[in-house]
């Protein structure tokens, strides 16, 4: 028995400390004995098999047991488990006396009783948390008899991505915390009873049987190989690691890659990352295949009799330069344009658009945010003034209700849906705005199930509630708004009858969200594409922000209006003057005071008239006004509306100059195809949904002679006779920060792991919240916008009965050029029409029926799933796939504001195919 | 534990309950059918795997369970008597081998012969012949064992009539509720399932904690083998139980009542059901009882075959619907119990004694007993004696006199007695005259009080079949979450059947090391406490032991 003496360490003057091992530390508040050691002697010094950095205490390997006496009482000693034990003032903690050793070794060996002992061969031999363990706590020797075991089980390798071993088990489940605590998917669990429990999957089944999302959390969990995946991102292979920001979506994981010459070997999510700690999703994790695929583009290519054919870069280059250069000096430089893309970085961003503007002379730029949250950046910056998150994603943490709006974030931007979920799991109140039934919507306090394309009018219906029965915030409208008395006129007179018909939604159902949101202490919205891409897109956001202000959920930790941003860097190609009608850092482009600054700043004549956008450049094309269009990254025959009037448009250019990774279905019609690098091939900065600057790091070198998009903005720009710097993001990133004034204090050097919120003070300091004080605008605008029919719904509805509405599935990203090159085209193979039981019967569409969509665009051939995710009358459909082309019936009405296509509403009839 | 299935099974709250939905389904089969699985998790918005894996867990709701209809009890007492293997092969002649199950201790000790049959439990030599016998109707289940007093007799008053627990619910309306939770304080009383922690910090630090609706569970999970003094209060003094919990519930703020009654006992469900009818009858449980303004409600939940559910932190998992694995601390139930809520877990005789406290005053209650150990307290006795039963004493009172004079001595010759259950210490019988039935008295001598359930090893019992018994009771039971449990129990079990079977002899220091890492490395009391009547057989029984050790 340790008799510890009390007198070295017996002062009265030890407030707010305890000891470890004798020499005292300051404790902090709720925190457990073991994060309380971890603090002062590291990760390591303790060593435990249970516990995760993102998840809760456990308590169940016992390996983290320390033996703890109090002051005063020092013989007394008691042994408990660190992770779960809260540290006290005045205890003394023993870290490794006798007694824990011993502990500690018993409890190794016991579970090396049950674990195949085969480590030359395993895995994950070197990198395994029980080796570790096992030899920190000294085992030489498994002294028990051998007994019964559970080393004999059959590995699971029926998934593309996830495997499992359960023989290597030891039972911490880990995995299945983090498929709860983490992921919320609950597809892990465990069954049997004590020395006979296992992990199951579903309903014991396999991993490819199950609801498994592939997110990867289990795997990265696991202390031993029992759950890896088909990378072995736990091997050692000796690689090296580089961390980067993830190029899907606008959440902006931080991942750390594995790689070992030009292979990669595997993703993580770091730990220490603020965005997504530890977390990421299957596109993030797995899908990286897509880098070194067969079909990546390796060589510039010109078309010749028709063909595309290999060229050099200064082929290419002087191919490009001489015809840009021949359309300029005939059409003048408005009869060119350029799409820049949201997969690119901020950097190649901005170099993309000062080549077009003070290089080529025009504003007719555009990115694919004109088809995505155009309508939110004017709609904020009509209402806010700024066109971007008021906070951070962190808020979570802070708020008490949560509005999702027109967006599927546990498809579309899984980490964050999946931390929105944990908060509605738990009982936070969720309020959800959708047509679909989406995961969401399950687990929602109110789902508003509205008819797709009235968002406005249950906007406007919650808002009628919040001033009607008082529930505003008197203090924040008067204080920080100005519009309120016309504001409020017009949603008393809103018809409630009338919008209660057209949305479908009960106005009591109405009534009782609204009465949510308002009474909350702080509640934050979220709303993607279901909110923009509408005939009312713009009208809808600013509504929002209405909303927000007028209940005083802005400025404030917890609330705010929270776009969730679909590309990884749609938000820095705003911030950078991708936008026909403001340059970089939103400054706006007929403003002689603006243009007389580029023109300092760039030493070139600026162009004086807003540019065309992407829909606007499709009707210039067609009438023979915009001759040549330079595309980076974005396959706008697949993804943009109405497939065959955008092809038409593509095919009247004289110079069509795609910018790409792979061959697409745009790159059909181009005349030259250049080769990009993807992410892991090149070095920048993406700017993520909360306005987080992240630095983008190479991994690998680009694949054969592609280069990165900057270089080669930057190679064609002192091509046309414009001398720039060659490409480095810290060349780039400096001299953006002295044009963008919310980038003034952003340095690539100091930019670090977890990047920083925009704006940047010039001495570096981020923002989480904005508007805490004042709008960019003083006051914030209540602007009030009545309902009002789609024209698609006027003129078609008749012949074409149902609506249809687009959506995305969490395996694959957008047109899917990188994600149906992994094996996540495995996990989900085709698109799917989504149809309401009762339209399927009276269609006589069964489950896995071919069924044909038109409109009055065209039709598609797709095959049905019969679900109640969507109501009667209503049709949704992913569009991932090139095969089914969804677009082919979409249609030409754009939000009237910011020209943003409505894929939402489009009106089609159905009928099953036949054979 | 998952906060997030606490959360999502409380949106349902405990009268659409997961748990008891999860049990329904599983009546017809035998066991939850994956399709019942899936179903349920489609409902409460939880995992398949979640759902498949609870139902895994339990005696009576896992696929082993399928086509069982008779359960021969398989508790210590009755095997100690050794009367199981000719009632196994009795009802052989009636069942399949496939048909007949194990349920551990339906509370049948003073007679043994135990098992389960349709709903209903029967003991003693006569009953399968009775049952089945010459094709007659099955007759009325017997279930005679002794009862007294000697002392206070507190619960043996406790018997109320509807009109008393009137009364009794009245004084309680008519005293503020600080006042109760005063009166329960100054009696001292210290919770009787085992751990005898002090009811009334529980209830106030309940009454402080945020959050509604708070829950007051009764622990009727009287999972030891050998005890059934629960059985008794249950069946014979229902109403003191039940308004303890209205008494508990009105003291710590809460309004809603759950008793988790095993379903090994199936009288006992029965009888409290009916209990609760007549007191709702009678206007005393639910909305606004009497017009005070006060609402509390009862609902009895029939558990599935899990010892652990006896600890709190599993039994309120299993009443989520989760695997009944037991939780870290901190935080408490007071604080994060049932649903995520403040909960109050007591067992079923500390909740009785609360009328007592109520109409008597604590100081009363505390007058009696001795030193910490306020009040009186029952014990269970086995077969063994001359006189088996359930038996009433002050606390305080020599053990020597419950078992000569309450229980008339011992009708065979025995050994030691195993007092407080599995986990409580292996008495010999030379240390008889040493204890007093109190927490600090067996405390002082390396024991443990526990439960106060006394089962009797013969003198011809192998005490190393003993030991073997307590490993294998461990093993089965261990919910198999902290390592040392889940693995050291099977361990344990192999080394000492090793040492019986085989020319093998336990190396000391690795049974030592053993019984050290249950002790000081266990999540729960299973795994820490099950080495202390081991230590207590290596002491007392070691020259009898020595032959299976090395040196």
């Amino acid at each position: 028995m340790l008799t510890k003496s009390t007198t070295a360490t017996s002062t009265a003057t030890l407030t707010n400390t305890a000891l470890i091992n004798g020499q005292p530390f300051a404790i902090q508040p709720g925190e457990t004995i073991l994060q309380f050691i971890r603090r002062y002697k590291g990760e390591k010094y303790v060593p435990t098999l249970c516990d995760a950095p993102n998840l809760d205490p456990f308590g169940s390997c016992r390996v983290c047991s320390v033996e703890v006496g109090r002051m005063g009482n020092g013989a007394q000693l008691k042994t408990v488990a660190s992770c779960h034990t809260p540290v006290e003032e005045g205890m003394m903690i023993y870290t490794d006396s006798p007694s824990v050793q011993r502990l500690r070794r018993n409890i190794v060996e016991l579970v090396l009783t049950d674990h195949p002992l085969d480590c030359l061969t395993c895995e994950v031999n070197g990198n395994c948390e029980l080796q570790d363990v096992a030899a920190k706590v000294g085992i030489r020797k498994v002294r028990y008899p051998k007994g019964e075991v559970h080393t004999d089980r059959e590995k699971d390798l029926s998934h593309p991505y996830m495997t499992a071993d359960l023989s290597k088990c030891i039972m911490c489940y880990r995995c299945v915390r983090a498929c709860d605590e983490v992921q919320g998917q609950f597809v892990l669990g465990v069954s049997g009873r004590g020395f006979d429990n296992k992990i199951i999957m579903g309903l014991d089944g396999n991993f490819l049987e199950s609801d498994c999302v592939s997110c990867g959390a289990c795997s990265q969990a696991c202390p031993t190989s029992a759950i890896h995946d088909v990378y072995q991102s736990k091997a050692d292979f000796g690689q090296g690691k580089v961390r980067t920001t993830c190029t899907y979506c606008g959440v902006g994981c931080q991942l750390e890659v594995s790689v070992k010459g030009d292979q990669i070997y595997s993703i993580r999510a770091p730990y220490n990352a603020e965005v997504n700690q530890g977390h990421t999703c299957l596109k993030g994790r797995y899908a990286f295949r897509f880098y070194n695929h067969p079909d990546r583009l390796k060589y510039p290519m010109i078309r010749k009799n028709g063909k595309l054919e290999r060229a050099s870069w200064d082929e290419a280059y002087d191919y490009i330069a001489e015809r840009l250069t021949a359309i300029k000096d005939k059409y003048g430089p408005d009869a060119i344009a350029g799409i820049s893309s949201a997969r690119t970085t901020n950097e190649e961003n901005y170099l993309m658009q000062k080549m077009i503007r003070a290089v080529i002379g025009t504003n007719n730029i555009d990115g694919c945010a004109r088809v995505c949250h155009s309508p939110t950046a004017i709609g904020m910056q009509r209402t806010f003034g700024t066109g971007a998150a008021t906070n951070s994603i962190e808020d979570l943490k802070y708020t008490d209700c949560i509005l999702v709006i027109g967006a599927n974030p546990t498809a579309a931007h899984p980490v964050t849906g999946a931390k929105i979920k944990q908060k509605a799991m738990k009982g936070t109140s969720m309020i959800v705005i959708d047509p679909r039934r989406t995961e969401m919507a399950k687990y929602a306090k109110h789902h508003l199930q509205l008819r797709p394309g009235t968002n406005v009018a249950v906007l406007d219906m919650m808002m009628y509630y919040i001033i009607s029965e008082g529930l505003y915030d008197a203090d924040f409208v008067n204080n920080r708004t100005e519009g309120f008395e016309d504001f409020k006129k017009g949603v008393l007179n809103i018809n409630l009858d009338e919008l209660e018909r057209v949305s479908g939604v009960p106005r009591e159902e109405v009534r009782a969200a609204a009465i949510t949101y308002a009474t909350a202490n702080a509640a934050m919205c979220f709303h993607g594409l279901g909110v923009t891409e509408h005939y009312q897109g713009t009208y809808a956001v600013m509504l929002i922000a209405d909303l927000a202000m007028l209940t005083g959920n802005v400025g404030k930790r917890g609330c705010g209006v929270n776009p969730l941003r679909g590309q990884n860097n749609v938000q820095g190609m705003a911030d950078m003057g991708v936008q026909p009608y403001q340059g970089a850092g939103y400054l706006p482009v007929e403003d002689p005071e603006i243009i007389k600054k580029y023109e300092q700043f760039y030493g070139r004549p600026m162009p004086t008239k807003s540019g065309f956008t992407i829909p606007q450049m499709y009707n210039a094309a067609l009438d023979g006004k915009l001759k040549a269009l330079w595309l980076t990254g974005e396959d706008v025959v697949q993804s943009d509306p109405n497939t065959a009037r955008v092809i038409k448009a593509l095919q009247a250019m004289d110079l069509l100059v795609v910018q790409e990774i792979f061959e697409t279905e745009t790159t059909k019609y181009a005349h030259v195809v250049l080769p990009g690098a993807s992410f892991l091939e090149k070095e920048g900065t993406f700017t993520n949904g909360e306005r987080r600057i992240q630095r983008v790091q190479k991994v690998v070198e680009p694949v054969g002679e592609s280069k990165p998009d900057g270089q080669i903005y930057v190679e064609m720009m002192n091509r046309l006779g414009y001398e720039q710097p060659p490409y480095s993001a810290k060349t780039a990133l400096e001299e953006i920060r002295q044009i963008v004034p919310f980038f003034a204090g952003v340095k690539w050097e100091e930019l670090g792991d977890n990047g920083k919120q925009w704006p940047v003070k010039p001495d570096g300091t981020g923002t989480e919240v904005l508007h805490t004080e004042s709008f960019k605008l003083g006051k914030g605008r209540l602007l009030f916008e009545d309902f009002v029919e789609t024209k698609e719904i006027l003129d078609h509805q008749n012949d074409y009965p149902f609506i249809l509405t687009t959506n995305r599935v969490l395996e694959h990203y957008n047109a899917g050029t990188m994600t149906r090159r992994t094996p996540n085209a495995e996990l989900v193979r085709e698109d799917i029409l989504m149809i309401n039981p009762v339209d399927a019967a009276n269609n006589a569409i069964s489950d896995g029926d071919l069924v044909r969509v038109e409109s009055a665009r065209g039709y598609v051939n797709v095959h049905a799933r019969v679900t109640d995710e969507v109501k009667p009358g209503v049709l949704s459909s992913t569009f991932h796939f090139p095969e089914i082309m969804i677009n082919l019936v979409t249609s030409d009405v754009h939000d009237t504001i910011a020209d943003c296509p409505e894929y939402k509403v489009v009106c089609v009839r159905i009928r099953k195919v036949r054979n | 534990m998952s906060k997030n299935i606490s959360a999502l099974s409380g949106r349902k709250g405990i009268d659409d309950g997961l748990f008891e939905k999860m049990g329904q389904l599983t009546e017809p089969e035998g066991f939850l059918t994956k399709e019942a699985a899936q179903q349920l998790a489609d409902e409460y918005l939880i995992g398949d795997a979640s759902v498949y894996g609870a139902g895994t867990f339990y005696d009576f709701t896992r696929p082993e369970n399928k086509g069982k209809k008779v359960y021969v009890c398989n508790g210590t007492a009755c095997m100690c008597a050794g009367t199981q293997d000719s009632l196994r092969k009795e009802l052989g002649r009636h069942f399949k081998a496939e048909e007949i199950g194990e349920m551990c201790c339906l509370g049948r000790c003073h007679e043994n012969s135990a098992f389960y049959y349709d709903g209903h439990n029967y003991s003693g030599k006569d009953a399968v012949h009775k049952l089945f016998g010459n094709g007659q109707a099955a007759t009325a289940h017997e279930d005679q064992y002794n009862f007294a007093s000697s002392g206070a007799g507190i619960l043996s008053a406790a018997g109320y009539s509807i009109g008393q627990c009137k009364e009794i619910v009245r004084q309680v309306l008519d005293t503020p509720a600080e006042k109760l939770l005063e009166e329960i304080k100054a009696s001292g009383l210290r919770g009787r399932g085992g751990a005898g922690f002090p009811i009334g910090i529980k209830l106030e630090g309940c009454r402080k904690a945020k959050g509604a609706p708070k829950f007051i569970v009764c622990n009727a999970d009287e999972g030891d083998p050998g005890s059934y003094s629960d059985r008794w209060v249950l069946e014979q003094r229902p109403y003191a139980m039940l308004l303890g919990m209205l008494i508990a519930g009105y003291a710590a703020g809460a309004e809603r009542g759950v008793v988790y009654l095993r379903y090994e006992y199936p009288e006992s469900i029965q009888t409290n059901n009916e209990a609760l009818s007549s007191l709702r009858n009678a206007g005393l449980l639910g909305n606004d009882i009497l017009g005070s303004g006060f609402s509390f409600e009862i609902k009895v939940v029939k558990a599935r075959g899990a010892y652990i559910c006896g600890e709190e932190t599993a039994l309120l998992s299993s009443l989520e619907g989760q695997r009944p694995e037991v939780r870290v601390r901190p935080p408490y139930p007071v604080e994060y119990g049932l649903f995520g809520k403040p909960t109050v877990v007591n067992n079923v005789e500390t909740l009785a004694n609360l009328p007592w406290i109520l109409t008597e005053g604590g100081e009363a209650f505390a007058a009696i007993g001795r030193d910490r150990s306020t009040g009186t307290k029952l014990l269970s006795l086995d077969s063994a004696f001359n006189k088996p039963g359930v038996y009433e004493v002050d606390m305080g009172t020599p053990l020597r006199q419950v078992v000569n004079e309450l229980g008339g001595g011992f009708r065979k010759a025995v050994k030691a007695l195993h007092i407080g259950g599995p986990l409580g210490g292996l008495v010999p019988v030379s240390k008889i005259d040493d204890l007093t039935v109190d927490f600090e008295s067996f405390a002082k001598n390396g024991f443990l009080l526990g439960h106060a359930s006394i089962v009797s090893v013969p003198e011809n019992y192998p005490m190393v079949v003993y030991l073997e018994h307590l490993f294998a009771f461990t093993a089965h039971e261990s919910c198999g979450k902290c390592f040392p449990c889940r693995i050291g129990s099977v361990r344990g079990m192999e080394l000492l059947q090793k040492a019986q079977r085989e020319d093998f002899k336990i190396d000391r220091q690795l049974f030592d090391d053993l019984l050290y890492t249950l002790k000081s490395g266990s999540l729960c009391a299973l795994g820490g406490g099950m080495p202390l009547p081991v230590y207590n057989a290596l002491e007392y029984f070691g020259e009898e032991l020595k032959g299976y050790f090395e040196g």
